[in-house]
């Protein structure tokens, strides 16, 4: 009868705590892992940036001239009071609480090391609270036209340095003849085929193309003189980007602006790379990035002057260099104690050293962008073209659709293998077998191709198989072959998709370490590689062969920031993912 | 005649065409073909060279041996898998111990607490975890996780430990269970759980009692490919646990049945097949050694387990999903 009644008893009763228990739990669960993450986050800017040394007035001074100006544009963007009462008690609440709370655990409890509560309010209220305020003035329209420049200022200067790596390794005298010989009459009998609607000419410049190719490469040792590099780079680069530049903002508007968004980052850019050797920079790599910079600034620029709506937030680069500029001139004048970072120009142009303080990460820098180059090219060809043969070409029943079963099955086990296997067979394949050498770039980039394949492949596949059936049966009513459908519906459709599985994909191959150190990768290389096939170190190696000095300059300094300088270039990628994501979502 | 010129011609360079169709149709199944090939070459360069170690130490005594010294200068060549397996099983366990429970968590407060807006919050969030290299988690563990630990709850740790390593495989491999485990728990239907409603039951009841009992097959493979990301798990321990392969030592407990201290696994520098095999390639790659050979052997022993694994999980998913 006693368990009768404990039933009966526990019938129908609803126990409130259990529930609201389980429901933080399970919320403190899903945030523990990033809680944790954070922490070690904040820690490691703080030592690669020096910042536990850094004065309160310092960090007042550009709390002063950086973050509290960028806050109010953002502000004035969002122009919701609600949102700025919001941000208002958020930073000040947060600065008392901050102040109690760090203050009495420092007395009470345990003092936190290489913390102070200035820090801890900038990285617990004031980040969070800057990124929530950027990302609600984006939505309007002043904040996207100034995230919209800084966005291409930022990304130009880093794909004219990318650019400009690849020449380190790439004889840019061939790319020089190719481009004369090839590239640029293929593109003119296209433009004008295009233009004419004459197919002839459209088909004609593929073969031209190729053929120009192959010339080039037999002329390169023919041919004995030419240009200098600068004048090659402005020939082959900075001069088409000009064109396109003028044609895009030709398409638009007036000729005269045309004539000036082509010109006048052109103009900038050469006189940029001839001025650069007198200030010590490289010439050809600057005239590359101001062309870059300049080019989709000056189209960005017209736009929005032309559409007259938030040409303020054009202000918003000027701001932040205001910012810089104004704090760096009190600091100097007032004589505020500033940090001495690790992280600094010298740590990204300089060779490795045994020495800490002139440590660098140049080469190792280098030669990662060389590998994700070569690994993106490889990669997004492979993936593509498997993710089309299995979704356009390929049925889904009969003896070819178990075909195709066995193909994703075995793409989703080549997802599922441990990395440091794959390294192996770049060490037994690429190195011994087929003679590419230990740790060359070459075998790291076909070893990390392979590595990432599966996921290119299953990104592509969502993004193909989101394209709607029903503009294929279109196509096809048309008449259109199985490539003219792909080639003309399915590919630009889903390319945005694509691209961005790419990218999250590449962001995985240039923080991988371990197949690298199978393949006989160096850990410490002191220039940057010279060619495919010379030996090469990349940024992660460089962080674990540092992480393994006993010293503590090295383990709390150079190595955090190599793990930032890492860091902020996998946050570039992946943030140019989602803005290709977001901008494919809101077109469709 | 001039009618059919102005006609469109249909016929006009067929062969042209199909020549083009078939070049494309050919390039793409090309890239298909790769990766069945990369299955093929992964098991063939694994093989070959495992059989020629293999010719060289016999498989048992390396399945068998307590020692691994692969280093021939360092005295007695010996190749014996079992300190790293201990190794590995640890840091494996050790991590689940860690993700398995978040992760599912996470899952359960992601597919029934969450509002949707935290919802698309929290879920591009935790994917960072997977995607920080992890050689950087390594890094965190050696420099901040094992320095905080041996202050306050370890004094006895040593630098290099399979502890802060496990933490952080563990924080590493959260978003496998959550986001797996979440899609299986999102598929059950709001029917059951109407029902549950229905029926008098709480949030926590529905949660608990039906939500996860429904999608058990898919927690349960998102289980096993965690617990294989572990096992393949190679640069966090790399930096963060070191690099001796030991045996701990067997304690006996009163009835005879042997067992290990885990604080003595825990706190002391380990050896998993992984930084075994980085171990020898960080060293000598001439090729044609037996060191050099016995990479091999340990890639294919993990290859198969890692595989085996991941079609276990397949298997569980596809054969004990519940249809709705």
């Amino acid at each position: 009868m006693a368990t009768d009644n404990a039933n009966a008893d526990g019938f129908g009763e609803v126990s409130r705590v259990r529930g609201i228990l389980f429901e933080y739990l399970s919320l403190g669960a899903s945030v523990a892992g990033l809680v944790a993450l954070g922490v070690l986050l904040v820690y490691v800017a703080i030592d690669a940036f020096d910042l536990a040394s850094a004065s309160p007035g310092w960090l007042l001074t550009y709390f002063l001239t950086l973050v509290i100006p960028f806050l109010a544009f953002c502000l004035y963007s969002a122009d919701d009071s609600a949102v700025t009462r919001r941000v208002l008690v958020v930073l000040a609440g947060g600065l008392v609480a901050v102040a109690v709370i760090f203050t009495a655990i420092e007395a009470f409890v345990v003092t936190i090391p290489r913390l102070s509560w200035q820090l801890t309010y900038l990285f617990v209220v004031v980040a969070p609270a800057t990124a929530y305020l950027a990302y609600v003035g984006s939505h309007g329209r002043v904040g996207a036209v100034g995230f919209g420049l800084l966005g291409r200022l930022v990304g130009g200067t880093a794909i004219g340095l990318a650019v400009g790596t690849l020449f380190l390794v790439f004889d840019e005298l061939v790319w020089f003849l190719a481009y004369t010989l090839g590239v640029l009459p293929a593109a003119a009998l296209y433009a004008y085929g295009r233009r004419r609607d004459a197919g002839r000419a459209v088909t004609a410049a593929i073969p031209v193309g190729l053929v120009g190719l192959v010339a080039a490469v037999f002329l390169r040792g023919v041919v004995r003189t030419y240009p200098s590099d600068l004048i090659i780079y402005l020939w082959t680069l900075a001069v088409p980007i000009a064109a396109v530049g003028a044609l895009v903002v030709d398409a638009r508007g007036s000729r005269t602006a045309a004539v000036a968004a082509g010109g006048v980052p052109l103009a900038l850019a050469i006189a940029g790379g001839f001025l650069a050797g007198n200030v010590g920079l490289p010439g050809p790599t600057t005239l590359i990035v101001i062309a870059l910079t300049g080019v989709p600034t000056a189209i960005y620029v017209h736009r929005v002057v032309d559409v007259g709506d938030g040409t303020v937030g054009l202000g918003l680069p000027l701001l932040l260099a205001a910012g810089v500029i104004v704090g760096a001139l009190v600091v100097e004048a007032w004589g505020v104690p500033a940090p001495d970072p690790w992280l600094d120009v010298s740590y990204v142009t300089e060779a490795p050293s045994r020495n800490a303080t002139e440590a660098g990460l140049y080469p190792a820098i280098v030669g990662s962008v060389i590998i994700i180059a070569l690994v993106a090219v490889l990669s997004f060809v492979l993936g593509v073209g498997t993710s089309v043969f299995l979704e356009e070409y390929m049925p889904e029943t009969g003896v070819l659709g178990s075909l195709t079963r066995l193909l994703q099955i075995n793409i989703a086990n080549l997802a599922a293998i441990p990395s440091v296997v794959y390294g192996l067979l770049g060490l037994g394949l690429f190195a011994n077998l087929l003679g590419f050498g230990y740790g060359t770039a070459v075998t790291a980039s076909l070893t990390l191709s392979l590595l990432i394949l599966p996921i290119t492949i299953i990104s592509a596949q969502e993004a193909i198989r989101s394209v709607p059936d029903d503009l294929r049966r279109g196509s096809d009513a048309m008449g259109a072959t199985r490539w003219q459908t792909t080639k003309n519906v399915v590919l630009p459709e889903a390319l945005p998709g694509i691209l961005t599985g790419t990218i999250l994909a590449l962001g995985r191959a240039i923080g991988e370490t371990a197949p690298l150190i199978m393949i006989g990768a160096a850990t410490t290389v002191f220039s940057a590689p010279s060619s495919l096939f010379s030996r090469f170190s990349a940024m992660p190696m460089q962080i674990y062969a540092w992480a393994g000095f006993p010293q503590a300059e090295f383990r709390y300094g150079v190595v955090a920031a190599g793990v930032i300088t890492l860091l902020i270039i996998l946050i570039g990628m992946n943030g140019t993912a989602i803005l290709l994501r977001n901008r494919a979502e809101r077109g469709s | 005649m001039t009618d059919s010129t102005e006609s469109p011609d249909l016929q006009r360079r067929s062969g042209l065409r199909r020549l083009k169709e078939g070049t494309y149709g050919g390039f793409f199944a090309a890239c298909a073909a790769i990766t069945l090939l990369t299955t093929v070459a992964i098991f063939a360069t694994l093989l070959s060279d495992a059989v020629v170690f293999f010719a060289e130490v016999p498989i048992i005594e390396f399945l068998t041996s307590t020692n691994w010294s692969p280093n021939p200068a360092g005295g007695g060549q010996s190749f014996g898998i079992v300190p790293l397996l201990i190794g590995t099983i640890v840091v494996t366990v050790t991590a689940a111990f860690i993700a398995l429970p978040t992760g599912t968590l996470t899952a359960i407060y992601l597919s029934e607490y969450a509002s949707p807006n935290a919802r698309s919050i929290l879920k591009p969030l935790l994917e960072i975890l997977a995607g920080i290299p992890t050689v950087v988690y390594g890094y965190f563990a050696l420099v901040y996780i094992t320095p905080v630990l041996k202050a306050t709850l370890f004094p006895e740790m040593s630098t290099f430990n399979a502890l802060s390593a496990s933490i952080m495989v563990g924080i590493m491999t959260i978003p496998m269970v959550s986001s797996i485990s979440e899609d299986a728990m999102s598929a059950v239907p709001d029917e059951l759980r109407q029902a549950g409603y229905g029926l008098g039951a709480t949030k926590f009841e529905v949660s608990t009692g039906i939500v996860v009992p429904a999608s058990i097959s898919g927690i349960a493979s998102s289980y096993i490919l965690a617990v294989s990301r572990a096992i393949g798990e190679t640069m966090i321990v790399v930096v963060a646990m070191g690099a001796q392969a030991r045996m701990p030592a067997v304690g006996e407990t009163l009835f005879g049945i042997p067992y290990f201290n885990p604080a003595d696994v825990l706190l002391d520098s380990g050896m998993t097949i992984t930084v075994a095999m980085v171990q020898i390639a960080g060293g000598d790659l001439t090729g044609g050694t037996i060191p050099y050979d016995s990479m091999f052997a340990l890639g294919l022993a993990l290859f198969v387990v890692t595989l085996v694994m991941n079609v276990f999980s397949d298997i569980i998913a596809e054969r004990y999903r519940e249809e709705y």
